[in-house]
């Protein structure tokens, strides 16, 4: 009966504890990717730069803290298996130049945000929801950002704004893409939405 | 003695088991634990009962002609004549106007704090904000702006199901269900009771202040549009499985 004597519940206390911390700081990692992100399309030192090269830098900033796959391959789903290896590796470019394009243009015009990072909720083994809202252009707008802990450490998986999960909806178009279409078929889509709204290289954002 | 020293690692190891159960479980066939969660259902918004898609997908269609040949030409010279601040004092006065709805629906809903809100707002907006074009509830406490509520989201919150997805010609996505609030809307909202329309000798006026309000709400509907047509790889799939997951966060909420 010894055994589960006080030094396990200590061990184990410790071990809680390490948990809920290695978690908070991922709400400051967060926030600092969020941070070096703007930073790089707002910051007074990067005027010069032209929309493509901005876009360049935030997917340094945005690569050098999360692993962007991971986001797109759960928006992949079961799909992934209907793709051969070559398809894959351009599908993941592909997404990652369309979803980075759609960011920038979104703030296209406007003033920089405003973020500010919540509450930290653990929603299942190995998964966290960190909540923020973001006040654009004097509206304020609800994120929830749902990270998952992989093998390469925590990870983003899902970006919910106002209620509209990012990987849910991709999910449901390429399912719906994969009733009809092949994996050639869709990297031929997503070169000519890439093609067709080129960014244009004297946009200052 | 013999039998403790016996038991301790056979617990240890009952301990280290039970975590690699777990870890087991997690496991699909051969796939290692981050392939399977690659591979899980999603669950929000992933349903849509879509029975009429053939049908739904031609008005799609016929919409984003009318928006992108029609509606978007108007509203871009709209924006590009009126000052930002006149535009958004247009907004904010139609908003205002639709003060009966968000009142009705807040309380059909037993949402007495919310109906309380909304007319703490339409009566300092409508009195100190000039009839609606300014804000000035913004800055009072406990009048921020809050959710707007709608009729489709009452019908939503006594149970009543959200039945087929529909995409309605110049109006957009919906379903049955929101398609019945948009008349409950209607009938609630001073400037466009449908039915009146016919024979009121004022359908002109009617008319006129349906198409400014339309106009005037338009600008942010048209980016939010462009936006999603520009990022998606079935712009139809990408509205539809949006619409569903807004709608039914808003019912939740």
């Amino acid at each position: 009966m010894k055994f589960f004597s006080y030094k396990t519940f200590l061990v184990l206390g410790l071990l809680l504890v390490a948990s809920v911390s290695a978690q908070e700081a991922q709400k400051e990692k967060l926030q600092r990717m969020i941070d070096a992100a703007l930073d790089v399309i707002y910051s007074d030192t990067h005027t010069t730069l032209s929309a493509n090269e901005k876009q360049a830098q935030v997917r340094e900033k945005l690569e050098s803290s999360y692993d962007l796959d991971v986001m797109i391959r759960y928006a992949i789903g079961k799909n992934w298996r209907r793709m051969n290896e070559r398809e894959q590796i351009e599908v993941l470019e592909l997404v990652k130049q369309l979803v980075l394009k759609a960011y920038m243009i979104g703030l296209d015009g406007k003033d920089r945000p405003s973020i500010t990072l919540g509450e930290l909720t653990q929603i299942g083994r190995a998964r966290i929801e960190i909540e923020s809202t973001m006040v654009l252009d004097a509206k304020t707008y609800y994120i929830l950002y749902r990270l998952r802990q992989m093998d390469s450490g925590w990870q983003i998986y899902d970006i919910v704004a106002e209620n509209v999960s990012v990987s849910s909806n991709y999910r449901g178009q390429i399912d719906d893409h994969f009733r009809k279409g092949s994996g050639a078929d869709l990297i031929a889509r997503l070169k000519n939405l890439l093609a067709e709204d080129e960014i244009n290289e004297d946009t200052k954002i | 003695m013999k039998t403790q020293k016996f038991k301790r690692p056979l617990a240890w190891a009952s301990l280290i088991g039970l975590l690699s159960v777990t870890n087991l479980t997690a496991q699909d066939g051969n796939l290692t634990e981050d392939e399977a969660f690659f591979y899980e259902e999603v669950d929000e918004g992933a349903d849509v009962y879509d029975p009429f898609e053939s049908v739904n997908r031609f008005t799609f269609e016929f919409n984003d002609f009318v928006f992108s040949n029609t509606i978007q030409p108007l509203v871009d010279a709209y924006t590009a004549i009126t000052p930002d601040p006149l535009e958004e004092g247009a907004s904010n006065f139609f908003h205002n106007l639709r003060y009966p709805v968000r009142l009705a629906s807040n309380l059909l809903q037993c949402r007495f704090k919310g109906a309380w809100v909304e007319t703490g707002r339409f009566a300092i907006n409508s009195t100190v904000g000039f009839v609606g074009i300014l804000t000035p509830a913004d800055d009072y406490e406990g009048f921020a702006p809050i959710k707007s509520e709608d009729v489709g989201q009452v019908f939503g919150a006594w149970g009543i199901g959200e039945g087929p997805y529909l995409v309605l010609p110049f109006l957009g996505p919906s379903n049955l269900r929101d398609l019945a609030g948009f008349f409950g809307d209607r009938s609630l909202n001073p400037l466009k009771e449908p039915l009146s329309m016919i024979d009121d000798w004022e359908w002109e006026w009617q008319l006129a202040t349906s198409g400014t309000g339309y106009i005037a709400r338009s600008p942010q509907i048209i980016e939010r549009y462009k936006q999603l047509k520009g990022s998606s790889i079935d712009p139809y799939s990408s509205l539809r499985s949006g619409y569903a997951q807004y709608r039914r966060g808003a019912v939740a909420e």
